[in-house]
């Protein structure tokens, strides 16, 4: 029982995280239609960038709530500047042309982030401070839980629910929304597709941002190619969700992030990658459209 | 044809088939890889470029040719060229039992349902299953060809094997392009809706077209297991696959001069400027984007079967006369 809660805790920490990298890949894919390969490298970038920021400006010095604040939001600005980059260049030039193009277009841009953080930062790998967070832990009856879990699962959800009140409730989120039903229907009623887009990349991109500082602070090892796999599980997570559904991203991280931990807890952790992408292979069979996504007729 | 691209393809194979003999062996070993590299490009194509299906995990068949020699040479001492029909055959039957449940997704998810499959294929292989994959580091000692007494152990006889096998890819793509086959396959590319209300068997027509890749891309996966005497998991990887899927579409889908040029690009070139290697995916993902967004349709791509352009003024002017 132990071992369960443990997991379970553990789960839902890497849960959010995957949750918090689904967002961008299923706000761009729901108004774009297009699989933003770039993202996953995007996320690792963030974590690198978080990390100079810390080793550049706070040495190994304890932080204080208030320049932890600093550190999240600068990064979140640099990588939300570099997502506005990413899209203007390799993206908008491309949105009449074959979806496959775009899709080349995006692997071609991950592997220039993929190797620019390699060239800036080294093949090497690098390693988070461990005082980011105190080193405080608490510990209910054999589980475990550190400062950093509960920061992460905290913030991961004011982060979910304000996104979401943001894409229901607020002017910019019904045009969103609306973007991502009929993009040229909602130019007709004067939307800013453009800016719709560009607002899209601002916000995945912050999200991811701030999911790859969590996870350089929550694994520490970062190395250059890390962004493929957080990004190719973090995918999972919006496709067992539902791709293009906010909700179901969130859904999916969490039920993923379970889903893993609970594999490497019982059965093994060789094969951990094997069980997620058999799960992703069954629910693409029988539900491709995921559990929150809503079944819609190709047009032809 | 018209006579300028048959004096093209003529002038290209006669190059390539003297090539041995005017260069040194650094050469000639990248002259194989070149080949070898073309005829998986080819077979990603009848996938990607002719079938229009998203197969984001070709390093699989080709790992699986690859890997059917070396195991069967290795563990089971059988004669290199007993193990080709195997290594045909085998990706074979993974691709119809791996795509056969898929086969009927749309684009984006059977893609990622192929990613997939590579990332599984790249953790059987270095999980060492059942002992035979030979885990991280591969399986090593892989004997020379033997045919009727001759060992073929130099470096020219595997440049004419490869040689042979993509001259054999090139009559099978040709056949394929005239007959009912490719044609069903060029209607499904096109619209598929409108294919199916034909009378196409949709998912048949796929199966075969990820059946007949898979075939060709085994062969080749036992050439290069040939060539380098080892086979490792790291030739086979997801990295692997996004190259071929980007080969074929930087080149041009069913275009086979665009697809040459893609492989010569992505594989021959980095052998070539060597002190850019720390940089070349650098290079290479910047290439990718500038070409998409210069050149959608690829750097060459095909004719086959467009509107020619007097007919396309032709009804125009009648509409107008109306």
């Amino acid at each position: 029982m132990d071992t369960f809660l443990q997991q379970l805790i553990n789960g839902l920490t890497v849960g959010s995280l995957y949750a918090l990298v689904a967002l961008g890949y299923t706000m761009v894919y729901g108004v774009m239609k297009l699989i933003n390969f770039a993202h996953g490298d995007m996320v690792a970038f963030s974590a690198y960038v978080g990390l100079t920021i810390f080793t550049q400006f706070y040495g190994s010095n304890a932080l204080s709530l208030v320049n932890i604040v600093i550190v999240f939001s600068l990064t979140a600005i640099v990588v939300a500047f570099i997502g506005v980059l990413l899209e203007r260049l390799a993206y908008r030039p491309l949105r009449t042309a074959p979806r496959l193009s775009a899709v080349v277009s995006a692997l071609g841009a991950s592997l220039v982030i993929q190797n620019g953080i390699m060239l800036i930062w080294g093949p090497n790998m690098e390693i988070f401070p461990a005082n980011v967070f105190p080193s405080t832990s608490w510990n209910f009856g054999g589980v475990i839980i550190s400062f950093t879990q509960v920061v992460i699962l905290a913030l991961s959800a004011v982060l979910m629910i304000s996104l979401y009140i943001f894409i229901n409730k607020t002017k910019i989120g019904t045009a969103i929304r609306a973007t991502a039903i009929d993009q040229s229907a909602a130019k007709l009623m004067g939307i800013n597709v453009n800016r719709i887009i560009m607002t899209i990349f601002i916000v995945g991109s912050m999200l991811g941002a701030i999911g790859g500082l969590f996870i350089g602070i929550y694994y520490r090892g970062l190395t250059f190619d890390m962004g493929w796999l957080y990004g190719l599980n973090a995918f999972i997570a919006a496709i067992i969700g539902g791709i293009g559904s906010i909700p179901g991203a969130m859904l999916g991280g969490l039920l993923l992030g379970l889903f893993n931990a609970m594999i490497s807890g019982y059965i093994s952790t060789e094969w951990a990658e094997t069980f997620t992408f058999i799960l992703l292979i069954i629910i693409l069979i029988v539900r491709p459209t995921g559990l929150l996504g809503e079944k819609t007729a190709e047009k032809v | 044809m018209d006579t300028k691209n048959t004096s093209i393809a003529t002038l290209f194979i006669v190059v390539m088939a003297l090539f041995p003999f005017v260069v040194d062996s650094a050469w000639l070993s990248i002259g194989i890889t070149f080949l070898v590299f073309a005829v998986v490009a080819f077979s990603q194509d009848i996938i990607l470029g002719r079938a229009g299906i998203f197969n984001m995990g070709h390093a699989i068949f080709f790992g699986m040719g690859a890997y059917t020699t070396a195991i069967l040479n290795v563990h089971f001492g059988l004669e290199i060229v007993a193990t080709i029909p195997f290594a045909i055959l085998v990706p074979v039957v993974f691709s119809i039992l791996l795509a056969g449940p898929i086969i009927h997704l749309r684009g984006d998810y059977l893609l990622v349902a192929t990613i997939g499959f590579n990332i599984i294929f790249e953790q059987v292989l270095s999980n060492d299953i059942f002992g035979l994959t030979g885990g991280p580091n591969g399986i090593f000692g892989i004997d020379v060809v033997r045919v009727f007494g001759y060992e073929l152990w130099s470096d020219i006889a595997i440049y004419y094997i490869a040689f042979g096998l993509l001259i054999i890819t090139l009559f099978v793509i040709r056949n394929l392009d005239t007959s009912k086959y490719g044609r069903a396959l060029y209607y499904i590319n096109k619209d598929e809706i409108a294919a199916k209300s034909m009378g196409i068997n949709i998912s048949y027509y796929k199966l075969f077209a990820f059946a007949l890749g898979a075939a060709i891309a085994g062969a080749a996966g036992s050439v290069f297991a040939i060539q380098y005497s080892a086979v490792s998991p790291e030739s086979f990887n997801f990295m692997q696959s996004v190259m071929f899927f980007a080969i074929v579409l930087v080149g041009g889908s069913a275009s086979l001069p665009g697809i040459l040029i893609g492989t010569f690009v992505m594989f021959v070139l980095p052998e070539l400027f060597t002190e850019f290697k720390e940089s070349r995916y650098l290079i290479f993902g910047a290439a990718m984007v500038l070409t998409m967004i210069l050149r959608p349709n690829g750097v060459w791509p095909a004719k086959f079967g467009n509107i020619p352009k007097f007919l396309k003024k032709k009804v125009v002017n009648k509409s107008e006369e109306k």
